[in-house]
C-alpha cells in the first residue's frame, strides 16, 4: 500500500472525530457546554432537537453531521479493499457529486417547506456523502 | 535539466504553499464572516417566528458547507499558480493549515466587529432565544436549546475560538484537500518531456 503512514494517521484522526462526535455519553459530563460540543461549534449548528442521543446523553453534533462523520470513517476503513479497483474509474466521483446534490435537494426542500426531513433522513443522507468523500481518493493508496 | 526542475517542484518547501493557504483561507474567512453577519442582523431585526429555519440556522449550514471546501480550493490554487504536482501528504497538510487560517482570520474579524458594534452578540443571543421561545416545543426541550445557544455564544472568547476551533475545521479541510490532490494534482508519470 502506498502512503501507508498517511492512511494510518488519517484513520486515527477520523476515529477520534467519530468518537468526539458521540459527545458526553462517551466522554463523561462536564459543567455547562460539554467540551466535545465546543469542538464542533464552528462546523455544526448543534440544535438539540436535531441531535441523536447516545448512552442517554445528547451527541455533540446533529444527525446529518454524524452521518457524514460515520460515512467518512467507514469509507476510510474500506479503502484497502478498493484501492486497486477504482483507479481511472469515474463512478466514485459521480457518486460523491450525487450525494452532495442530495444534501442540497433535501436542505432546500425542507427550507422551502416542500417536505419536512427527519433526524433519520438527515443521518441516512449524510452517510453516503462522507463515505464517498473518503472512497474517492482510494486509488491514491494503490500499490505500485 | 527538465527532470531536475520536476524533482525540485515535487520537493516540499512550505514557502511555496503559504500564498495559496493564506489567500484561500482569507477569502473564505471573510466570506463566512460576512454571511454570518448578514444572517445575524437578519435574525436580530426579524420578529420571532418560532421556525426552526431561522437566519442563524441557515447561515451556520451555509458557512459549514462553504468553509469545508476551502482545502479543495487551496490545492486547486496551488496546482494552478505554483506547480501541478502535489503529493497526498502535502495536500493534507496544506488543507489542515487552510482550516486553521480560516478559524484564526474569522476570530480576528469577530473581535474587530465587537469594536464596531459591542452589543452585537447580546442582541443576537436575545433574538435567537426569542425565536426558540416562540417554537412549538415542550418546555424542557426549549430550555435545553436556550441554555445551549446562550452559553455557546457567550463562551466564544478569542483564544477559545482559535484553540478549540482549529482541530475539526482543520481535519475537514484536510479531507477536502486530499480530494483536491486527486482531482487537480498531476502524477509524475503524466509529465510530457
Amino acid at each position: 500500500m502506498k502512503n501507508r503512514g498517511i492512511y494510518v494517521g488519517v484513520l486515527a484522526a477520523f476515529t477520534m472525530l467519530l468518537l468526539f462526535s458521540l459527545g458526553s455519553g462517551v466522554w463523561g459530563g462536564s459543567d455547562g457546554v460539554h467540551w466535545t460540543e465546543q469542538l464542533f461549534m464552528g462546523v455544526c449548528h448543534q440544535l438539540p432537537d436535531r441531535t441523536f442521543t447516545f448512552m442517554g446523553e445528547r451527541m455533540a453534533v446533529n444527525t446529518r453531521c454524524f452521518g457524514i462523520f460515520l460515512g467518512l470513517w467507514i469509507g476510510w476503513v474500506v479503502i484497502p479493499l478498493f484501492n486497486d479497483k477504482i483507479a481511472e474509474k469515474k463512478w466514485p466521483l459521480f457518486c460523491l457529486l450525487f450525494a452532495g446534490l442530495l444534501q442540497i435537494i433535501d436542505y432546500s426542500g425542507n427550507l422551502f417547506l416542500l417536505w419536512e426531513n427527519t433526524n433519520s433522513s438527515r443521518f441516512v443522507l449524510g452517510t453516503p456523502l462522507g463515505f464517498f468523500s473518503s472512497l474517492i481518493i482510494a486509488d491514491l493508496f494503490q500499490s505500485k | 535539466m527538465e527532470m531536475e526542475e520536476v524533482e525540485q517542484e515535487a520537493s516540499f518547501n512550505f514557502n511555496n504553499y503559504w500564498p495559496s493557504v493564506a489567500i484561500v483561507g482569507a477569502i473564505f474567512s471573510v466570506v463566512s464572516f460576512v454571511i454570518g453577519l448578514f444572517f445575524g442582523y437578519q435574525q436580530i431585526n426579524a420578529e420571532p417566528t418560532g421556525s426552526f429555519i431561522s437566519p442563524v440556522m441557515i447561515s451556520s449550514g451555509v458557512i459549514c458547507l462553504a468553509t469545508a471546501f476551502a482545502g479543495l480550493l487551496t490545492v486547486w490554487h496551488y496546482t494552478k499558480e505554483v506547480s501541478p504536482f502535489i503529493k497526498l501528504g502535502q495536500g493534507a497538510l496544506i488543507g489542515f493549515f487552510t482550516g486553521a487560517v480560516i478559524v484564526i482570520f474569522s476570530a480576528v474579524l469577530n473581535e474587530m466587529w465587537h469594536l464596531i458594534d459591542p452589543s452585537y452578540t447580546e442582541k443576537l443571543i436575545e433574538a435567537t432565544i426569542a425565536n426558540v421561545e416562540a417554537m412549538d416545543l415542550p418546555a424542557d426541550a426549549k430550555n435545553d436549546m436556550v441554555d445551549a445557544m446562550a452559553e455557546s455564544m457567550r463562551s466564544n472568547s478569542f483564544f477559545r475560538q482559535i484553540f478549540i476551533g482549529i482541530p475539526i475545521p482543520g481535519l475537514l479541510n484536510m479531507a477536502t484537500a486530499m480530494i483536491g490532490v486527486k482531482v487537480f494534482g498531476k502524477k509524475e508519470d503524466e509529465i510530457n518531456f
